[in-house]
């Protein structure tokens, strides 16, 4: 572990789906010797890439799990964290990207800048990450570099500016022209190891110096030096220029983009020489905590090993031997046999065993340095959890934390599976936030809820694999809500004096709809009609509530409840005869509100060959989803789309039918819409037919 | 507060005298919005000027104006529930929607934003953004687009608004497709023209990017920067309403402002 912080590099490696980010961690991990073999992410040898040391991962040729590695280029000691690309498994970049100084954000050279790319890039900037850019697969037929620089430009509003320029693009790309030191770069070596400098070709000379002008204006707005030395016409040095570029990326306000092909081997070593020269180190990077003590003010965190330890869990790995706990630190060390302060429980922990990781496998280290991510052995704590010196009471701002969108009810085989799968659903609620178990009361079915199909299909394999448990799955049921549309008024009397103790409650009140919220509760009662003592069994009365609407039992959004009135009696009134009338309450006003249920609905992106835009756009407008756009991106076009949930299931299989397996679509969720009457009747009926079967 | 005995003969009323007032407003403000038809403006035609297979242009040079007018003209249509297919080149399908969210933006601004949010919602269908990139544009190509929306009924559009279409020497080609397109479907155009600083009008003060397909063109308005305002000058087809001799496009919002003395 190096002792200066200005050499270290934490970075992620995020894009979209397939656009080669695996496949790049693999090439940096061969070039920086980490590993002695390169595998392909579904490569014929059937090894799989390195960082995908799930079997399921090898086998579906996807990251599923976020996975944490280092190594070191040019003395410098790079963290990398290669993350997942599809949506479902969001919550890995999400948190990865919380904890990461930089990235390298991938692009495909024939794809552009896709859906992904454009969450991913929402997300570096909701954590403020700086990034470079590298356009991968080169080679591959169709390849645009130039394009793609455009793209970051108008789509995601980069100040995006090429460091370099392909030698031959498509099957004849050989290297890049690399336009800081203005040489040719090839790589040769059966796997690309060697990389040899050459004068630019002759034919490629103008469009290099163009180029060069091109990078160097944009630089130039980051260094006056620099600035004036280009004004003066006087030889620019590379330092001078590195160091522009460098002021740029960290303010966020340039992104470099390089070029080249990781499964063809071309390129990569500039890459690694980029991510020494141009990302931040930790102490580049203002981190803030909020002081718990001081009303939660901000305080800036220092980044040196010597101050009080603070530190974020950002990820858990249930494993034979306990819980793995991943871990930044960003200010003082962490050593074993430290005491640490979990500031969320107050507890206070010993440090057990404290490691490094490199993918599946870890390395045991004394201690962890400020700004480098490690992981702890044997900790009880949740994810997004700051651990700190005893005596300070700091914390970490938490991550971002989407909410599912989509359930399943689970069935195990035997009472074998029973016990394994509840064992297994511990394990991965524990370990992604994302993924929600419980068991409805009514049909006594364990009910998984998740971001998507694929995201729920992994967990049910991981089940089987990992623990044996064989369960069947029911159709996917989507997350439907019910919410009010108008204000209602309420009053009701719950009174019950027949005889025995008595019950005497009355709530009054009225109920509105609300967008920034779930639930807001008013009390604006007055000359104690209700006793204050009742105020809390009125509140917990109406939160009861809203977890099962009165309308279609689905839970109830978007309600603010405020009571002004109501009566009490002096013997009769208890906490339980105000939940009672609250309830009442709410159920009167409830279907006086117009409640509507709302359906998830979902931004569906789909890219496919220019041919079949017809077919999928019906498709599309056949499962009720509205088109927005369709965007011409020459040999492609891509849809732009807005589905209700409900209507996405087995999508994959149809649009890979009808576009003879050449198209692929991304969904994310993208807001709560109410659902068309004929389809609220439809699954009010299955409601209904549900109720007899229990019944 | 209601009186406990007779809670549900109140309630029912109160509840349906709500839902008759939220859906007026809608009505309300979709006809407050419908009035600020800029094209209303110009010689007192009320919505379209254009008929099927008739195209009008809105000249200005680059960044002064033209997409935002046009995204008015098209949401007056929208607001009319009149099918608008708009045609971005090199504009992404984002930045092109975004026009649309900033202009009902301010044009609902001071409206609740419960009820513009639904009004907004009830617009979105009546769109569908369709980009190109210019170099690979073509009448052909289009009319595949088209043919597939009509087919399979996924959009029936009754407007074209076309923007960032080059008119240079091969437009008039391209113009005469189109308007063959167009007369087919039964729909009206509406381009963005984009004119240049250093090159002298024609005859009339007509800029030379019309002058040379004029005939193809009912309407034309153009928009030049004066100090901090945009005026708007007809050229062809329309003529500024009596009550608004001088019509002038709001720099900060893009919208035309009301000059009426």
């Amino acid at each position: 572990m190096k002792k200066d912080i200005r050499k270290v590099r934490n970075i992620g490696i995020s894009a979209h789906i397939d656009s080669g980010k695996t496949t790049l961690t693999e090439r940096i991990l061969f070039y920086t010797d980490r590993i002695h073999a390169m595998h392909d992410v579904k490569g014929k040898d059937g090894v799989g890439a390195f960082m995908d040391s799930m079997e399921l991962e090898r086998e579906r040729g996807i990251t599923i799990a976020s996975a944490a590695t280092f190594c070191e280029w040019d003395g410098h000691e790079i963290n990398i964290i290669d993350t997942p690309g599809h949506v479902d498994f969001t919550i890995e970049v999400e948190r990865s990207l919380r904890v990461l100084d930089s990235a390298i954000l991938v692009l495909c050279a024939v794809g552009g800048v896709q859906s992904q790319s454009i969450t991913v890039d929402q997300q570096m900037r909701r954590y403020k990450v700086p990034c470079i850019a590298f356009v991968n697969k080169c080679d591959r037929s169709g390849a645009n570099p130039f394009r793609v620089v455009n793209q970051l430009k108008q789509k995601l509003g980069h100040n995006a500016v090429a460091m370099q320029l392909p030698i031959g693009l498509e099957s004849d790309f050989t290297g890049v022209i690399d336009l800081l030191t203005m040489k040719a770069v090839y790589f040769d070596g059966e796997k690309g190891e060697t990389v040899r400098t050459e004068e630019i070709p002759e034919p490629m000379r103008d469009l290099a110096l163009t180029k060069r002008e091109e990078l160097l204006d944009a630089v130039s707005m980051f260094s006056d030096e620099l600035m004036e030395a280009l004004l003066e016409e006087k030889e620019v040095g590379r330092d001078l220029i590195l160091a522009a570029l460098r002021r740029g990326v960290i303010a966020r306000q340039l992104t470099p983009v390089f070029m080249g092909s990781a499964y063809k081997n071309k390129g990569v070593q500039l890459l690694l020489n980029a991510v020494s020269d141009l990302l931040p180190c930790p102490s580049d990077i203002e981190n803030y905590a909020l002081d718990m003590d001081q009303d939660e003010a901000t305080v800036l965190l220092t980044s040196t090993s010597e101050d009080p330890l603070v530190a974020l869990a950002f990820k858990l790995e249930d494993r034979t031997y306990g819980q793995l706990t991943y871990i930044r630190v960003y200010q003082g060390s962490l050593s074993k046999g430290d005491t640490i302060v979990n500031v969320r429980t107050g507890r206070k922990i010993k440090v057990g065993r404290v490691a490094r990781m490199h993918a599946d496998q870890m390395e045991e280290i004394e201690t962890i340095s400020a700004g480098y991510i490690g992981a702890l052995f044997g900790i009880d704590c949740a994810s997004g959890d700051t651990f700190v010196a005893p005596g300070i009471s700091l914390t970490m701002t938490s991550m971002y934390v989407p909410k599912p969108v989509i359930s399943l009810a689970i069935t195990p085989k035997d009472h074998k599976a029973e016990i394994n799968m509840s064992k297994a659903l511990n394990r991965f609620t524990k370990e992604d936030p994302t993924f929600k178990t419980h068991v409805n009361p009514e049909t006594n079915e364990t009910i998984i809820s998740g971001m998507g199909e694929l995201h729920l299909e992994v967990y049910m394999e991981r089940m089987q694999r990992e623990y044996g448990a064989e369960v069947t799955a029911g159709a996917p049921r989507v997350a439907y809500r019910e919410t009010i549309t108008q204000k209602a008024e309420f009053d009701y009397l719950h009174k019950k004096q027949t005889g025995g103790s008595g019950q005497y409650g009355r709530v009054c009140g009225w109920m509105e709809p609300i967008t920034d919220s779930d639930f807001e509760f008013d009390n604006q009662v007055v000359g104690g009609a209700i006793p204050t003592q009742f105020i809390a069994a009125c509140e917990k009365g109406f939160r009861n509530c809203i977890a099962k609407g009165p309308k279609m039992e689905f839970p109830v959004t978007g309600v603010k409840i405020v009571i002004n009135d109501g009566a009490s009696h002096a013997v009769d009134s208890s906490d339980m005869a105000f939940q009672a009338a609250a309830r009442g309450a709410f159920k009167q006003g409830y279907l006086k509100a117009k409640p509507v249920v709302q359906e998830p609905i979902m931004k569906v992106v789909v890219e496919a060959p220019t041919a079949f835009q017809g077919p999928v756009m019906g498709s599309l407008n056949q499962r009720r989803g509205m088109i927005l756009g369709a965007q011409d991106e020459g040999p492609l076009c891509v849809i732009e789309c807005l589905v209700p949930l409900a209507e996405m299931f087995g999508y994959s299989t149809v649009l890979r039918s009808l576009t003879q397996g050449q198209a692929q679509f991304t969904m994310e969720f993208s807001a709560y819409k109410q659902v068309p009457q004929s389809i609220a009747e439809e699954l009010e009926k299955k409601l209904n037919e549900q109720k007899k079967k229990v019944a | 507060m209601p009186s406990p005995d007779q809670p549900h003969a109140a309630d029912g009323r109160t509840a349906t005298a709500v839902t008759f007032i939220k859906e007026s407003y809608i009505a309300m403000l979709k006809t407050n919005l419908t009035l600020r038809n800029p094209l209303q403006l110009f010689g007192g035609q009320s919505e379209d000027i254009l008929t099927p297979g008739q195209f009008g242009g809105v000249l200005a040079r680059a960044g002064v104006g033209k997409t935002a007018l046009m995204v008015q003209i098209a949401l007056n249509s929208m607001l009319n529930e009149r099918n608008v297919l708009h045609i971005s080149l090199n504009q992404p399908v984002n930045k092109a929607s975004l026009w649309y969210r900033d202009i009902f933006g301010h044009l609902a601004a001071g409206h609740p934003a419960p009820q513009t949010d639904q009004l907004w919602e009830s617009l979105l269908p009546h769109r569908f953004i369709m980009t190109f990139r210019a170099e690979s544009f073509s009448v052909p190509r289009l009319e595949e687009r088209l043919t597939d929306l009509i087919e399979q009924k996924i959009f029936i559009p009754r407007m074209l608004i076309v923007d960032g279409l080059s008119f240079d020497e091969s437009i008039r080609d391209m113009l005469s497709e189109l308007k063959k397109l167009a007369r087919l479907h039964g729909l009206h155009a509406w381009f963005s023209i984009r004119t240049h600083r250093h090159q002298d009008p024609g005859p009339g003060g007509v800029p030379k990017q019309l002058a040379d397909v004029d005939d193809m063109f009912a309407v034309a308005i153009e928009l030049t920067p004066a100090g901090e305002e945009i005026h708007v000058r007809p050229l062809k087809g329309v003529s500024l309403a009596p009550e608004h001799p001088r019509l002038v496009l709001d720099p900060t919002t893009m919208l035309l402002k009301d000059t009426a003395a």
